[in-house]
């Protein structure tokens, strides 16, 4: 099969996949049976801590494993997302169906570790490293 | 021949009597007058003699008389027979004759119309001759014709299939660029509206794949896409249920481990996808379909059950026939219809076998059997579908690439690596092949050891000199044993990566992975799959860049941080195609000296990751990948 992005219009435009061999051949949607909507009061935003509440059990979807397996220690949503390498959006669908199963549990980061000096001492070095 | 003898012609006994009866009479008058005249004395004697004689003598008349009367009789009738001889030779004579005549006249009719028979008959037989001729001459012509349209029939039907199975190629090539494509923006738009809507996207483009699939099947081209690595069950139970219009109806349940091998995955998700279709058209709109996985010896059977129409007999055969995949024909398909003719096509390529039977759910059941030649055990990485995919990509060769670095930086040599421009060299095979034997040779282990600190994340690590950040890890690791290690090491870091990753460099050119290693370490599939995939952009990479440096000065341990611009050529753009290591590539100066600290400085510190080689994991990857979308 031939390579479509030789000739693809936009000559690749940044963002764009290649067609690869190698992406799985999930779709995001058969994760999450097709939803792609959380309620509104759900806990979850970038930055929420999650951590899990029981082991994984067998026949679950791999992808709630992963996540059970991932927040066994405390880990943001964000980065759960980026581990699963899904979108956020997604990992939110798969965080609430955990949470109500009571598999995990979710809280937000404490806000003192922002306002650290030493941490925006820090940030101001990497700025200027940049 | 004797006449027969009239009755006048007997001689009547009546005749006899008369004339016995008169010389009777007139003899007796004579005796009586004799006797009368004669002497007494002779009397009696004369009586007696003369009476004797009287009747000799008239028995001797009537003879006579009858005698007479019976020669007139036989004269009489030799006469009527000599008439009667006459007349019969006359009439034979004749009769003969007539025969005769008879028989000359049929000779003649006979030779007569023996000849207008062969008259006719000739001119019969030209006539059937000629036109026999003519319609063979016809028939001939015919044939030729028939024969021209049938080769040219053929050569339409080839290329008109041709034509289709190229159509659908480029179809089945533009469905899965478009389906790339939604799945770079599925990850860059947060919005949950866009991303519902590129979910549907998604589906309906999925639908249009999978028919380009069935049409390029059926037409005999490629199937659609190979997999380079082995796909979990899981994995080609979603990629079958994707494809499908009525995916939320489908109930897996599958407890299996098993990975169908790359090469048949396609073919596999294909067929499926196929039967699910069959299964949720066929029944009710809210009736559920359910799959079944279960591994038996001879391989893995996946039953699709649903609760919809139970096929008859006809049916039955029918479809049996049609998914043996003995029927090559494309005659028969309805453009409605092509499900299990496409099955039969894939079972027979990719050696699977289905069956049918009634579903204990009140539908059809259907029984797929994928043999055990194209199952594998799933992959250390691959045994985790989709989740972990990605990892294995960075994870094998993310150490290894820091020994890379490392090595490279203090031997730039790396020299077969190297082109002429100073960029590293791709070579396929070769490469590959002496990386495996590099990974097996016992000097090798010394990057194994290289990537354990890493793995472990000791504090160390960060406040050893840059180029020995791998070995300083572990901290007993000689740094003899690193050395003669990293060009083996490189050589290894350049084969793992050319599998994904074309413009890998060989030295310290993508030192960035390195954060990544830690918890991939465990998972050596030394693919690197999703990284083909996801070339770089420049503008992600930037910002990639830039979130990370963010992210690491915002860290709290890192003492060496910084060692501002460090090895500035590290970063040399353009360098990696591969999106997945961009960030951490552009990083990677500062990165490695500082992500060492994450991984392990965490724990000493109050971060949320404390806590060993399971948190740290997290920090590694997000910028890899996802980073891109979360500040976007």
């Amino acid at each position: 099969m031939s390579r479509p992005d030789t000739d693809r219009p936009d000559g690749g435009r940044p963002g764009m996949n290649r067609p690869g061999r190698d992406d799985a051949p999930d779709r995001l949607y058969t994760i999450t049976q097709g939803r792609t909507r959380t309620s509104p009061d759900n806990p979850f935003d970038l930055v929420t801590l999650v951590v899990a509440e029981s082991e994984p059990a067998p026949g679950m979807q791999s992808e709630h494993v992963a996540i059970l397996e991932l927040t066994r220690f405390p880990a943001s949503v964000a980065e759960i997302a980026a581990e699963l390498r899904l979108p956020v959006g997604i990992t939110k669908v798969l965080l609430c169906d955990l949470l109500a199963a009571g598999r995990v549990s979710a809280r937000h980061p404490r806000r003192p570790a922002i306002t650290d000096p030493d941490i925006l001492e820090q940030v101001l070095v990497g700025l200027r490293n940049l | 021949m004797t006449a027969p003898t009239h009755p006048g012609d007997r001689p009547s006994p009546r005749t006899f009597v008369s004339a016995l009866a008169v010389t009777g009479v007139l003899s007796a008058l004579v005796v009586c007058a004799a006797v009368a005249a004669a002497p007494d004395s002779v009397r009696a004697p004369l009586a007696a003699g003369a009476g004797a004689a009287a009747v000799l003598f008239s028995a001797a008349v009537a003879t006579a008389a009858h005698a007479l009367r019976t020669a007139r009789g036989t004269r009489r009738r030799l006469e009527s027979v000599t008439q009667d001889v006459g007349r019969l030779l006359r009439q034979q004579a004749r009769t003969a004759e007539e025969a005769r005549q008879e028989q000359q006249r049929l000779i003649d009719e006979l030779a007569q119309q023996r000849t207008e028979f062969t008259e006719s008959f000739a001119a019969e037989r030209a006539r059937l001759e000629e036109e026999g001729a003519r319609e063979l001459n016809r028939l001939a012509k015919e044939n030729a014709r028939l024969t021209g349209e049938l080769e040219r029939a053929r050569r339409d039907r080839a290329a008109a299939v041709a034509a289709t199975s190229n159509a659908a190629a480029r179809m089945q090539a533009l469905a899965t660029a478009t389906l790339a494509d939604l799945r770079a923006m599925e990850d860059r738009h947060t919005d949950e509206d866009v991303l519902a809507d590129l979910l549907h996207l998604d589906h309906r483009t999925a639908q249009a794949g999978r028919l380009a699939d069935s049409v390029a099947v059926l037409t005999g081209a490629r199937s659609g896409r190979r997999w380079a690595r082995p796909i979990g069950m899981e994995s080609i139970l979603r990629g079958a249920m994707g494809r499908i219009a009525g995916y939320r109806r489908v109930r897996v349940h599958s407890v299996s481990e098993a990975a169908v091998a790359g090469h048949a995955a396609e073919g596999v998700m294909h067929a499926l996808a196929e039967l699910l279709d069959n299964a949720a058209n066929f029944s009710p709109p809210t009736a559920e379909v359910h799959v079944y996985v279960e591994e038996v010896p001879a391989g893995v059977i996946v039953s699709v059950e649903d609760s919809g129409l139970v096929m008859g007999e006809v049916q039955l055969r029918r479809a049996e026939r049609a998914v043996s995949g003995d029927v090559f024909e494309l005659g028969g398909l309805t453009g409605t219809r092509l499900g299990l003719a496409v099955v039969g096509r894939l079972a027979r390529k990719t050696g699977l076998t289905v069956s049918f039977r009634p579903s204990a759910r009140g539908g059809t059941g259907v029984l797929l059997l994928i043999p055990q030649e194209i199952l594998t055990s799933p992959a250390p990485a691959a045994a985790e579908p989709s989740a972990a995919a990605p990892r294995p990509e960075i994870g094998p060769s993310a150490p290894v690439r820091q020994a890379v670095d490392t090595g490279a930086v203090h031997e730039p040599a790396a020299p077969p690596e190297e082109g002429p421009a100073g960029l590293p060299r791709r070579r396929r095979g070769s490469t590959l092949a002496r990386a495996e034997r590099a990974r097996t040779t016992p000097d090798t282990p010394g990057h194994r050891t290289a990537l354990g600190p890493a793995d472990h994340g000791t504090a160390s690590a960060t406040d050893a000199p840059r180029s020995a950040a791998a070995p300083a890890g572990h901290g007993t690791a000689p740094g003899g044993t690193r050395q003669p290690s990293a060009p083996g090491d490189a050589e290894r870091g350049t084969a793992t990566d050319t599998a994904g990753q074309p413009a890998a460099p060989a030295a310290g050119v993508e030192p960035g992975t390195a954060p990544g290693n830690p918890r991939h370490h465990a998972s050596p599939a030394p693919d690197a799959p999703r990284s083909a995939a996801a070339p770089a952009s420049d503008t992600g990479r930037v910002r990639a860049a830039r979130f990370s440096s963010f992210r690491q000065a915002v860290r709290p341990p890192a003492p060496g941080t910084g060692r501002p611009g460090a090895a500035p050529g590290d970063s040399a753009p353009g360098q990696s195609r591969d999106r997945t290591t961009d960030p951490a590539h552009t990083t990677a100066p500062d990165e490695r000296a500082v992500t060492p600290p994450p991984d392990d400085g965490v724990p000493a510190g109050d971060s949320p990751y404390g806590a060993g080689e399971h948190g740290s994991p997290a920090p590694s990857h997000p910028h890899a990948y996802p980073e891109g979308d979360t500040t976007s």
